[in-house]
């Protein structure tokens, strides 16, 4: 049975991106723009992994991550985000990992294969 | 609200602690007002004063006895005057080279009994326990919020050892980064599991019993010693001998061993050297949720234990310049002492 990712990310092209390559790596990818909409889904289907960026519109990546981590503990919770600054506090958001976005998806790929035990 | 600053060069943090700069115990004589109070017979900690205290946010009482009013036994309240505010902490702040953050965590109070004279080893072992019982339910309930890396429990008895109020309390302080101290004792025993392939504190347990020099007490549960390079003169540390990383994992029947070997050694202590003030500090791993997600390797490499430490001499400047500590009395000779106490 195919993994699923809900992808959490407000850059429309980003996004598709992501949702074509994690695709063609074997994954059922939901996507969504914002953190609201990632919360619908969540209470709509079951996940394997959240990818969240921390700057959208409306409420912030690390908000999404709080109150996911008041809905559920077990979802491993990967941060993308431009922001290198960030990556010290990714621990203290409660995420599993945290990649800065890039051209090269290797590492997310990586991280995700790595959390997901495969 | 609080803030925390971090220091470039060693990395560690430090809290700037605006909310504390308020407390009545100011730097300088007038005489603190809350001292003050107290030694006219005020305590907010005592039975009967609970509407001086913060809401509890916790308390072992008698059944049909309302919360902030008398008829508990271990009550817990935020700290009045705290060094954390709860909350998830924002990202880091820069100016130029320096980070801050905002100073968001936990800072609780356990008063330990209601009574005012009644110091920790004076309870009974049963109440001990449900002290211990409580660390154990803060603990959870404040681990379970994320956003905290690290829970401290801590204790300071005396004035010397930082206590403002005499009535015998603990405090719980939970922060949103893992302590410098806290990670260095990680990292040590880290480095030593990988060189014993073992946990280098069931490593220590089992040479100290061996030796028997730095014993002071030993139960079927819980071993206390000197430590090989104590800083303090009578300096302890109280290990559990089953291992275990989180002090949360300690089993009914070892909180009752734990009550009674803390009662033994502090009783000890007071005899020894006439009820000094001293540090009571839990070392365990950080936040057992993140722990499990980031560290899963601390759960057979880390080692809950409690220190103990006497103030009986002054940390000065060259403690502060060079981290090496002075001891006038040997661990051997300090544990002998206690001992034979």
């Amino acid at each position: 049975m195919k993994k699923r990712i809900l992808l959490v990310e407000d850059e429309k092209p980003l996004c598709l991106l992501y949702e074509e390559e994690l695709s063609r790596e074997g994954y059922e990818v939901t996507a969504v723009t914002d953190a609201e909409a990632a919360l619908a889904k969540l209470g709509q289907a079951e996940f394997d992994l959240i990818i969240t960026d921390i700057r959208m519109p409306g409420k912030n990546g690390i908000d999404l991550i709080t109150q996911i981590m008041g809905l559920r503990k077990d979802i491993p919770i990967i941060i993308n985000s431009a922001y290198q600054s960030y990556k010290e506090d990714f621990m203290t958001w409660a995420a599993d990992a945290y990649v800065v976005k890039s051209s090269s998806l290797d590492e997310l790929k990586a991280r995700i294969r790595q959390l997901l035990g495969e | 609200m609080s803030e925390l600053r971090k220091d470039l060069i060693s990395g560690r943090w430090v809290i700037i602690a605006t909310e504390r700069s308020k407390r009545p115990d100011d730097f300088r004589p007038p005489a603190p007002v809350a001292a003050a109070a107290e030694a006219a017979g005020f305590c907010p900690f005592c039975e009967g004063n609970e509407a001086k205290t913060p809401p509890e946010v916790f308390a072992l009482r008698a059944a049909g006895t309302a919360p902030d009013s008398p008829g508990w036994t271990v009550r817990v309240v935020p700290n009045k005057f705290p060094a954390l505010t709860p909350g998830p902490p924002p990202p880091r702040a820069s100016q130029g080279v320096f980070q801050s953050m905002e100073g968001r965590g936990v800072h609780e109070v356990i008063i330990e009994n209601p009574v005012h004279g009644l110091d920790l080893a004076d309870l009974p072992v049963a109440h001990i326990r449900d002290v211990l019982r409580v660390f154990q339910m803060r603990i959870r309930a404040i681990e379970g919020q994320l956003h905290y890396q690290y829970v401290q429990v801590f204790k300071n008895k005396g004035k010397e050892a930082g206590a403002s109020l005499s009535h015998p309390h603990s405090q719980i302080v939970a922060t949103p980064i893992v302590p410098k101290r806290v990670k260095e004792e990680i990292y040590g025993a880290d480095r030593l599991f990988r060189t014993f392939k073992e946990c280098a504190f069931c490593r220590i347990l089992r040479e100290e019993e061996a030796l028997g020099a730095r014993i002071i007490a030993r139960t079927g549960h819980f071993t206390a010693l000197a430590p090989y390079a104590s800083r303090f003169p009578f300096e302890m540390t109280v290990l559990p001998r089953r291992h275990s990383a989180f002090f949360v994992e300690a089993r009914e029947d070892e909180l009752e061993a734990l009550a009674a070997i803390l009662k033994d050694v502090l009783t000890r202590l007071k005899v020894t050297v006439g009820d000094p003030p001293f540090n009571m500090v839990l070392h365990q791993a950080p936040n057992q949720w993140l722990s499990a997600r980031h560290w899963p390797e601390l759960a057979e490499r880390s080692h809950w234990h409690i220190e103990i430490i006497p103030i009986l001499t002054k940390v000065a400047g060259f403690e502060w310049g060079t981290g090496f500590y002075i001891n006038p009395v040997p661990p051997e000779t300090g544990a002998q002492f206690l001992r034979q106490a």
